[in-house]
């Protein structure tokens, strides 16, 4: 270590600034060179020097003045305008983001990610509303695509095959064909239709006409003794969502609660468990040829103590103090 | 050693941090318009920011007008304030700014400020503060301390308003020379320079007092 280095080193020693090796390259140097050390008390002595300006704390009066002062400024300040205020926020809100990079980008990843799975989900909706296509059957076709049923649109492509080495595709669609047909009720076909269109998930109109058709038939006597429009109608009674569907299927079923134990025992379920009143009241008078029946007398001893409406429990026991003999 | 100082600044930086994080919220809010948030920072910065001027500027007056001008700037630009320093080293960077500007302007007024002024303009006694249990019974030695302390101002104003900041922010206000030089926007190594400057010039002026 040099003097003139040694100079400066010795204010930063005084100071508290001087790293501890170069300190103790410092006291080497002292220690051989007087000078040097002369020097150092030279610095420590103006040091003592200085500390006798004290630096004087300042007063009560002159901090309070002053923030008075200060607060009176603050207070005619104009307020910011709105424009101000959102550029401020943007600013913040940029700032926020730009103190955290990694988080913004995450951010951005994650908005990114749940828009993609969010419109993949409505697409798959979407598409999961339309009616089942029918399968087409292979043809080959060239130059032009093939003819279409009036009306009929493609539902969907479910495979492609290419042939090796060729220009030759193998395309398999599925098209949507609307069909129509008319006939009587009493038509066999016609009536497989509506029964199918009981259990028309989508749409409550279709299921509500066609329950009502059939119970028509029945309570008319109209060739209700086949097996399946009853149980069409019990699984309506039992299932459907729509209370006037389920009120339809009631109506049309009662020809049978005296004969077909099954019929009773739907009527009965429907009498504990709809959640319509209007359909367990119309249970009870359904059951009425029948209230003699231990079954029958049961649930309606169970309706007329736990039932929620007042007035169910009361024709319930109404019915139950005229029942005469068990039958 | 080394290992020790290692493991203690590390500490120390994890002090520092846990106890900047209600600082933090306050500027947040602060930035947000909550008049209420400023106010408890200027009431935590206050003390220091009137005792680095009113001993720099030696006057009541002037170092309320430097509180007042820095606290209006700090309100004004609070919003670009983007913690990437401390708040403390932020307030006194427009502290110490004000404060050059203020001795630039002393100097080129040729003012030598020998002596504290109160806000009406008397005379302060510096030293009356300095409890000194001889003093009643040796007024001899307590005139040679006043004069000594105006001998020492009178020296500090023949430095430049650099060399005056930096030994005021390092020897009487006891900043890191590292802290110093980010407060005057420049490097420690600079500061570290400026600080030799000074004592040497100092040493010069008051070369001839004991």
């Amino acid at each position: 270590m040099n003097c003139e280095l040694a100079h400066e080193s010795i204010v930063m020693a005084v100071y508290g600034e001087l790293p501890d090796d170069a300190a103790h390259n410092l006291e080497r140097h002292l220690a051989a060179c007087h000078d040097c050390a002369h020097e150092r008390d030279q610095v420590q002595a103006l040091k003592l020097l200085a500390e006798t300006l004290p630096v004087r704390e300042p007063d009560a009066n002159l901090v309070a003045r002053s923030r008075m002062r200060l607060e009176e400024a603050l207070d005619a300040l104009p307020p910011k305008r709105w424009l101000e205020r959102l550029v401020q926020k943007l600013r913040n809100n940029a700032a926020t983001v730009q103190a955290a990079p990694i988080a913004a980008c995450l951010l951005l990843l994650a908005g990114a990610g749940a828009g993609s799975l969010g419109g993949y989900h409505f697409a798959h909706a979407r598409a999961a509303k339309a009616e089942p296509p029918r399968t087409a059957d292979v043809r080959t076709v060239s130059g032009s695509l093939p003819d279409m049923a009036q009306g009929a649109e493609i539902a969907s492509v479910s495979s492609i095959v290419r042939q090796p080495n060729s220009q030759f595709v193998e395309v398999h669609y599925n098209q949507l064909v609307p069909q129509q047909v008319r006939g009587s009720l009493d038509d066999p076909a016609i009536r497989r239709l509506l029964m199918l269109a009981i259990e028309s998930a989508g749409n409550a109109g279709v299921r509500d006409d066609s329950v009502g058709l059939l119970a028509a038939e029945c309570r008319a006597g109209h060739g209700c003794q086949a097996a399946g429009i009853r149980d069409a109608l019990m699984v309506a009674l039992r299932y459907d969502r729509n209370a006037g569907v389920r009120q339809k299927a009631l109506d049309g079923l009662q020809p049978y609660v005296a004969q077909d134990l099954r019929v009773r025992d739907a009527v009965l379920e429907a009498l504990l468990n709809d959640s319509d009143p209007r359909i367990r009241t119309e249970a009870i008078n359904i059951l009425e040829p029948v209230e003699a029946d231990t079954s029958v007398r049961q649930v309606l001893q169970s309706v007329a103590t736990t039932d929620r409406n007042p007035r169910i429990r009361l024709v319930s026991r109404h019915v139950l103090s005229q029942v005469g003999e068990i039958q | 050693m080394g290992a020790t100082r290692a493991i203690n600044g590390a500490n120390r930086g994890q002090n520092r941090a846990e106890s900047r994080a209600p600082e933090m919220e306050l500027i947040r809010e602060a930035q947000a318009g909550n008049r209420a948030a400023f106010d408890s920072l200027v009431r935590q910065y206050e003390q220091q920011v009137l005792r680095l001027a009113l001993h720099l500027t030696g006057s009541e007056q002037d170092a309320e007008d430097i509180y007042q001008e820095a606290f209006l700037k700090a309100y004004r630009y609070l919003g670009n304030f983007r913690f990437e320093c401390s708040f403390y080293t932020w307030i006194y960077r427009i502290v110490t700014n004000l404060c050059l500007d203020q001795l630039r302007r002393k100097k080129t007024r040729r003012e030598d400020q020998a002596v504290i002024l109160d806000h009406s303009g008397d005379e302060i006694d510096m030293l009356a503060s300095v409890s000194d249990e001889r003093a009643f019974s040796n007024p001899a030695r307590e005139l040679d301390r006043k004069v000594l302390g105006i001998r020492i101002q009178e020296a500090l104003a023949k430095l430049t308003p650099r060399e005056r900041m930096v030994f005021e922010l390092k020897h009487y206000q006891g900043l890191r020379l590292r802290t110093i030089g980010e407060m005057l926007n420049t490097t420690e190594e600079t500061a570290k320079n400026t600080l030799f400057r000074a004592t040497k010039k100092l040493r010069a002026q008051l070369a001839g007092l004991r």
